[in-house]
């Protein structure tokens, strides 16, 4: 071989030291984390002002704090697959109602054991996951066109077992495993907390939230790194069932009957407070507390508008606005921080 | 007194808490062809940004055109005006649209009572101009079907088209890239002739020897700054030119002794993947092998198949003692990287990073599973191989929380490598390594590899690039119509390269096949 010759570099000139983050910056980056905490605060401020002796008492905080674990279950199981990619799956809140349809219905009509009927609800939404997953994963068909088809599909189904009336569970213990009071608090708000927290805790530290954060910011990247991108799109689609199911449980646990023309009143709430959490502590990121925080502000600003005397259209009005404002401040932060 | 064409003083900008741009002077004379050199990530990308108005530059700075000040942010309008255009990377070009359509893009005429676009003017529109660049293509074609050239000279058309007479600047932000020596030569010689005619060009190069053939005068940024400015590019080398962005002394690469072992580190049997058929190829220990050839001669789906990034006809790679069968309907990509495998893609952005994760999530991502825990990924292990690798690979900024999409375009395929590196592979596989990145990020790659079959690793490139496959490879397997068509070993050339490349003896006028835009 004929003579080679190494590389060498001479000593290198010093690397200018980066500048440190002026004022601005700092206001701006906590600005865009914190903003919907901020109005939060002062949405609290206003009602109390506006309403003396009514807003601020332990009945409005109970209602606001104990009455949303469907809202919590539900948002929980649409950010399962908003986090690996899949935009929009539409059939959350149908396959809620037709878990928390399942469950009275046999109870009442069928007369089962309520433990085994909440199983086979959960069962059902699981069910449901599992043809999702099947028909977006496997087969490849557009999953706007499949949520919202089996959504559908199962809000007929629902209202068919029902026959379109309320179905009421007989009185019982079961009701304490979602109002079982834990310091003046359902146990079910807690049950919320403690899902957004574990969420929370798989998407920043395990292996598992790792590789979903990746498949959701690019399949191909994914893929070409050993995750196994299918399987990941797959279990979302079945946790998001689980999740949907369990909260039906719950549900109807807390209320004790179950009217399946409801189910598509979440939708709306379900989707504003997911987008509406990509405005809050992770600014432009689907995040699990965020989503929390939002379903929470947004109860917040609905009770307190209600207390001031407005009609029930305000609850449109409101998750409406507030979605579509939380999300451009976010989004208009997150591109000056960046 | 006569006016520079283009005066910019004091120009800065500052993202969040970075400043990209500090002080910046530039001027550039009537009918001069100015070149600017600097490294990925030096604000050559954000100083023409400025210029066109997408960035606002910070408080302070001024631009100024044939003597007039203009606002800032910089407007279209005025920036039409004053007769200021840019010339992308990827030249900006619709494919599936016909040429006076591309050309006339934002300035359409519409007429009569339902606003029609005249397609007849804007049509005779564009030919006019063609015609004025000496290259009357048909302009009714669609820009798909044109040749490497005649794409840049219908973005070039676009660009100078509201050009007064004598007047103008044009902005080549790496326009040339796609294109090969001979289209290159008739390109610079259609630039050359708006020169003549009184225009004024901004040339934005990484081909050192480029800007040293055609420039007049040269600046040269470097960590937003500018290091050199007005430079006359008779005085200067590229060596020169080299020191001055690097801020150090670079040597170039010269060919190092084989550390390739007798033990085989990768064997693949009976590959059939897009054209190529019944492919044997044994990779030893340390040995860095080359795959080139024209674009589609197969050489490409050597390396996908055994990167394990596309599913091959049939055939068989043995890895680390290993066994993975390439046709399996479903082999995962998930055993190449369990058997020791890792594919360094070429399109960085679609297929190697996640722009919006941090670096350290992009460097540890393979090995998340295998080395976390299911409970916690674990910190300890991916704090100390993200900082192994961005001190292995001079990774800047060198923080392991920073985005990895604002990483200048080197650094990002330095964190691409790095990411495999870090999990000492059995056998790498690299697809255009060097591909669009600068001299100093060129170097520190060109460095990791090596240091890589160094240590054991088998290497497998495959790359267009005669000149890195020259200076990193043992061997060089040259591809044509999915065959091996040459296997040159020993001492490489980059001229024998190509000329195998081609079936040819070495030219310097020979046609490089255009690279693909990264990411």
């Amino acid at each position: 071989m004929t003579a080679r010759q190494e590389d060498s570099i001479a000593p290198g000139v010093p690397v200018t030291p980066p500048s440190r983050p002026g004022l601005g910056y700092q206001a701006r980056h906590l600005g865009s984390r914190y903003a919907v905490l901020g109005v939060w605060a002062l949405l609290v401020v206003i009602y109390t002002i506006a309403k003396p002796g009514v807003f601020m008492t332990r009945s409005s905080f109970e209602s606001i704090f104990n009455g949303q674990y469907a809202l919590v279950f539900m948002a929980m199981a649409l950010l399962c697959t908003i986090i690996v990619g899949e935009f929009v799956d539409l059939s959350v809140p149908s396959v809620f109602g037709f878990a928390a349809t399942i469950l009275p219905v046999l109870v009442v009509n069928q007369h089962w054991g309520i433990w085994p009927a909440a199983i086979v609800a959960i069962a059902g939404a699981l069910a449901c996951g599992v043809i999702n997953g099947l028909l977006v994963v496997v087969a490849g068909v557009n999953t706007i066109v499949v949520t919202l088809g089996l959504g559908t599909l199962l809000t007929g189904v629902a209202l068919w077992m029902s026959d379109l009336n309320t179905v009421v569970l007989p009185a019982g213990r079961f009701s304490r495993i979602a109002i079982f009071g834990v310091g003046g608090l359902y146990v079910s708000f807690f049950y919320g907390v403690l899902l957004a927290l574990a969420f929370a805790y798989v998407l920043a530290f395990t292996p598992l939230g790792r590789h979903m954060r990746f498949v959701g910011a690019s399949r191909e990247v994914s893929r070409l790194s050993g995750v196994r991108v299918n399987r990941i799109r797959f279990g979302s689609f079945v946790a998001a069932g689980a999740l949907s199911g369990i909260g039906a449980v719950v549900t109807v646990a807390a209320l004790g009957s179950y009217n399946a023309t409801t189910s598509d009143s979440y939708l709306l709430p379900v989707f504003a407070s997911v987008f509406l959490g990509t405005a809050v502590i992770q600014p432009g990121r689907f995040n699990p507390i965020g989503t929390w925080i939002g379903i929470y502000f947004l109860t917040t600003g609905i009770t307190g508008l209600e207390e001031l005397g407005l009609q029930t259209w305000v609850s449109d009005v409101f998750y409406g606005g507030v979605l579509v404002i939380a999300v451009t401040i976010a989004t208009v932060l997150r591109r000056r921080t960046v | 007194m006569t006016h520079q064409r283009l005066e910019v003083a004091d120009l800065s900008k500052t993202f969040g808490p970075a400043r990209v741009l500090r002080g910046v002077h530039l001027s550039i004379a009537p009918g001069e062809l100015h070149g600017l050199v600097g490294q990925n990530g030096c604000g050559k990308s954000t100083l023409v940004k400025i210029l066109t108005g997408v960035y606002t530059p910070d408080p302070g700075g001024s631009i100024a055109v044939d003597g007039r000040p203009l606002r800032t942010p910089v407007q279209p309008a005025e920036q039409r005006e004053a007769g200021l255009s840019v010339v992308h990377q990827d030249l900006g070009l619709v494919d599936d649209h016909t040429v006076w359509e591309n050309v006339r893009l934002g300035r359409y005429q519409a007429r009569g009572p339902f606003r029609k676009i005249d397609r007849r003017a804007e049509r005779a529109a564009a030919a006019q101009v063609l015609g004025r660049l000496g290259r009357p293509i048909d302009a009714g074609q669609l820009v798909a079907a044109l040749s490497a050239e005649d794409r840049a000279t219908v973005a070039i058309a676009r660009a100078v088209q509201s050009h007064r007479p004598g007047g103008g600047l044009i902005i080549f932000d790496e326009s040339t890239r796609a294109l090969g020596q001979a289209a290159r030569n008739r390109f610079f010689a259609i630039v050359r002739s708006l020169i003549g005619a009184g225009a004024s060009v901004l040339l934005i190069s990484h081909q050192l020897e480029e800007i040293v053939e055609v420039t007049d005068r040269v600046t040269v940024l470097r960590d937003g700054e500018v290091v050199e400015t007005g430079l006359p590019t008779p005085d200067v080398d590229e060596a020169a030119l080299t020191r001055m962005m690097l801020g150090r002394h670079l040597v170039t690469h010269g060919r190092v002794d084989s550390h390739a072992k007798d033990e085989v580190a990768a064997s693949i049997r009976s590959l059939s993947a897009g054209q190529v058929r019944g492919l044997d190829l044994d990779v030893r220990q340390g040995e860095i092998v080359g795959l080139t050839g024209l674009m589609g001669s197969g050489f490409e789906d050597v390396a996908e198949a055994a990167g394990g990034a596309r599913r091959a006809g049939s055939g068989q790679l043995t890895v680390g003692g290993r066994s993975i069968a390439l046709g399996r309907r479903r082999a995962s990509t998930e055993d190449f990287v369990r058997a020791g495998v890792g594919y360094v893609p070429e399109r960085r952005l679609a297929e190697g990073l996640a722009a919006e994760m941090t670096v350290s999530e992009n460097l540890t991502l393979p090995r998340v599973r295998s080395r976390g825990r299911p409970l916690a990924a674990g910190r300890a292990w991916q704090a100390e191989e993200t900082a192994a690798m961005i001190a292995k690979l001079d990774i800047r900024p060198p923080s392991p929380s920073a985005p990895v999409g604002t990483l200048s375009g080197g650094n990002q395929q330095k964190v691409v490598l790095g990411k495999w590196l870090a999990g000492r592979p059995e056998l790498l596989v690299l697809r255009e390594p060097t591909q669009a990145v600068d001299v100093g990020a060129r170097h520190d790659i060109i460095d990791a590899i090596r240091a890589a079959a160094r240590g054991g690793c088998g290497v497998l490139i495959a790359s267009i690039d005669a000149a890195d496959l020259a200076v990193l490879c043992d061997r060089v397997l040259v591809f044509r119509d999915g065959k091996v068509t040459g296997e040159l070993t020993g001492d490489l050339d980059r001229d024998a390269i190509i000329g195998a490349t081609f079936g040819v003896t070495p030219s310097r006028d020979e046609q490089v096949p255009p690279e693909r835009e990264a990411g």
